[in-house]
């Protein structure tokens, strides 16, 4: 039975559909629909790949997925079923308040399943060449959900975006045209295949300064789409203007749908030159990505980019968590992966929530006590923020612990110690922060009616997922996670 | 093919290169947004004569034949037409005082060509065709970041992104023969199309929104 079409084609399907029907509420269920048959599909795929070959080839190889495609298929689906259970309750109080258009709302609807399957395209096609142009693919379909609002802020939000990811994608594709370059033989007359599996069994014979050369330009151009500093300027003002369930969507999965396709070229170069090239380089990125985000955390007035500069800096730890390169801390960076793709959507349906009762995002002016005014909304965010911050009883707090534990057994005191003084500055930060909107008495009046169970089905959908995964890990899972993170390691597994 | 047809194909094709970085040059210190679009139209052209020259005098790569096509048809009318519809129906055709005159754009471009041969050097050997075409891909690369830079109008910024664009397809062209397997260049042209036409429509909204299409305007969102 074919797998990887059905995964690809059902979004696109889905959003095809959305262009014929006028109804949001028929839209919303269509999408929610779709999500939840991928979510099925992917927990099939996961199953398939338990037994050998242990990976999945569709189409005459043009499709591949091995354990990281499946682990990054269900991060894609479960964070896309839970954002558009939300986006449908929270566009018809957009519509009702008249924040938009019933056009604007098609479009989102549109649009967010293509952003959906471009992402499953990049963890699905076999060649890097097809890799980048579903990057490139997610990226244009996202800024239009970024401009959605169409306010001077949200355009302004979505230039950036649209004109530093095209320059990182631009650079992406030197780096990829050079390993590409790499692996050609100089007398073959045949052109030869880009494809992953055929570039990885010939990794020893790939040209190493090229590939150098390459790996350089590929982590600053799919570095600046991870939003890894010092490129991350558009990250907190595309997060921040998207409407709340995009924001979900581009903090949750498709940072890390970039940083997959980075690790791919890690991988590459790790088995052409050996680890400390790539690694080092990674470690570096992301340890810088981490210490620039604890300052702005500590700092930040507006809500939602206070959770994007939190993104930052959970990216930069997956980032260091691969650049340490022993097998306890890739470990620990694929968990916390998947740990912070259920947690930050909660953030930020709670933040849109409180963005359409109090008609702003600034801190100051959404003042104390908003857990008398939306009390279910400020017990999911209060949950998600003891667990972004790395608080036990979620898995963050394992995952974050087996990465320095990794680190400091590896010998990297010095790594380890500065990222645990940049977690505890974000820590600080945004339990100071969200306490100070969260508790206390209100002292605002508002007009706006507060809707108390808005979006509550989505929360808690992702609350109960990351509860029930931090103190569960099924084995099916825990099978794919490990080979996930032997292929990173650069264990030579079949 | 005999040493005489790949020695003319080879220097055909440095022969084009040089003049797409000559054009690139060009478009840096040219002021006005019409004329710029038609110097993209140019560059484009020459890129379409490399691969269309690559398609002629080797026997197996037909497939070329249809990144030459593509690149006719689409960055050469396409786009270009498609710019300058924009440009005369916002009527701004100027583009004001750029961030760096013309002179010391001039001598900065200068220092980006060296700068690119001089990434390009080791990479020489590896060049299938042409002399030094890594080394103008690698120019155009930097010089459309810093047009990019320099330039405050929408319009010119898509365009610097475009340039950009037409090195890597010369670096494709110059390191690999035959360029890269048809699917990925039938994608990545595509790509460019919409791309094209998202940021278009981007500035068009912006300029309904700001009334102007200075992107230096956008800077509300700090911190």
């Amino acid at each position: 039975m074919m797998l990887l079409v059905p995964i690809l084609a059902v979004p696109a399907l889905a959003g095809l559909c959305c262009l014929l029907v006028r109804s949001p509420r028929v839209m919303a269920c269509a999408n929610v629909l779709a999500f939840g048959v991928t979510v099925a599909l992917g927990v099939e795929l996961l199953l398939q790949v338990q037994a050998p070959p242990y990976v999945v080839i569709e189409c005459e190889e043009f499709f591949r997925a091995d354990a990281l495609s499946v682990w990054m298929v269900l991060l894609i689906s479960v964070v896309s079923l839970g954002s558009s259970l939300y986006a449908g309750r929270y566009f018809r109080r957009d519509l009702a308040a008249q924040a938009v258009t019933s056009g604007r709302v098609k479009e989102f609807f549109v649009l967010t399943p293509l952003f959906t399957t471009g992402m499953f395209l990049v963890v699905l096609a076999n060649s890097l060449g097809v890799m980048w142009f579903a990057l490139e693919a997610t990226a244009l379909s996202s800024v239009l959900l970024v401009a959605l609002y169409n306010r001077n802020t949200s355009l302004e939000a979505a230039w950036k975006y649209v004109i530093l990811g095209s320059l990182g994608l631009a650079l992406a594709l030197f780096g990829t045209v050079f390993t590409y370059a790499a692996g050609i033989d100089q007398k073959s007359t045949v052109p030869h295949s880009f494809n992953w599996s055929h570039l990885m069994a010939m990794a020893g014979q790939l040209d190493p300064r090229m590939i150098k050369l390459a790996f350089v330009f590929v982590l600053v151009g799919y570095g600046t789409k991870a939003g890894l500093a010092p490129m991350h300027t558009w990250l907190p003002d595309a997060h921040s203007e998207a409407p709340s369930p995009t924001s979900a969507m581009l903090s949750g999965v498709s940072l890390k749908v970039a940083l997959y396709a980075l690790l791919r070229f890690h991988i590459l170069t790790t088995a052409c030159l050996g680890s400390a090239f790539s690694g080092t380089l990674l470690l570096v990125f992301g340890l810088g990505s981490m210490c620039l985000a604890a300052p702005f955390i500590l700092v930040q007035t507006n809500l939602k980019r206070l959770l994007a500069y939190s993104s930052l800096e959970h990216v930069g730890l997956i980032c260091v968590g691969v650049g340490l390169n022993s097998p306890v801390t890739i470990w620990g960076a694929l968990l916390h992966m998947g740990y912070h793709a259920l947690t930050k959507p909660v953030l930020f349906f709670a933040a849109g929530n409180i963005h359409q009762t109090c008609h702003t995002l600034q801190m100051r002016l959404i003042g104390p006590g908003m857990a008398k005014v939306l009390p279910a909304t400020a017990v999911c965010m209060g949950l998600a923020a003891v667990a972004a911050t790395g608080l036990p009883p979620f898995g963050l707090f394992f995952s974050e612990m087996t990465i320095l534990n990794g680190g400091f057994a590896a010998g990297h005191s010095v790594v380890s110690t500065i990222v645990l003084l940049a977690l505890l500055g974000a820590f600080c930060g945004i339990l100071y922060q969200l306490t100070r909107i969260l508790l206390g008495v209100p002292k605002v009046i508002r007009t706006t009616d507060a809707a108390p169970l808005d979006g509550v089905p989505a929360m808690g959908l992702m609350l109960g997922a990351l509860l029930v995964f931090s103190v569960w890990l099924p084995a099916p899972l825990r099978f794919v996670m490990h080979r996930a993170a032997g292929i990173i390691g650069g264990e030579s597994v079949p | 093919m005999n040493p005489v047809q790949s020695d003319l194909a080879s220097q055909c094709i440095t022969l084009l290169a040089a003049g797409m970085l000559v054009i690139q040059l060009l478009m840096v210190v040219q002021g006005m947004l019409l004329t710029n679009i038609r110097l993209f139209a140019l560059q484009s052209l020459m890129l379409a004569a490399i691969a269309a020259i690559i398609a002629f005098f080797h026997n197996n790569a037909t497939h070329v034949y249809w990144v030459a096509g593509l690149t006719l048809v689409g960055k050469v009318f396409f786009l270009p037409w498609l710019l300058n519809r924009q440009v005369r129906r916002m009527q701004i055709e100027q583009e004001i005082a750029p961030l760096l005159n013309s002179s010391a754009s001039m001598l900065l471009c200068g220092g980006f060509t060296l700068l690119g041969y001089i990434v390009a050097r080791p990479f020489t050997s590896l060049e299938r065709l042409g002399n030094n075409t890594l080394g103008v891909a690698i120019t155009l690369l930097l010089t459309g970041f810093f047009l990019m830079f320099n330039r405050r109008k929408a319009i010119t910024q898509v365009l610097a992104l475009l340039t950009v664009e037409n090195g890597v397809m010369l670096a494709a062209v110059a390191l690999t023969t035959y360029g890269m397997p048809l699917v990925v260049e039938l994608g990545i042209f595509f790509d460019v199309m919409v791309a094209v036409m998202v940021l278009g429509l981007l500035v068009y909204r912006i300029r309904e929104t700001f009334a102007s299409m200075d992107v230096s305007k956008l800077s509300q969102l700090k911190g």
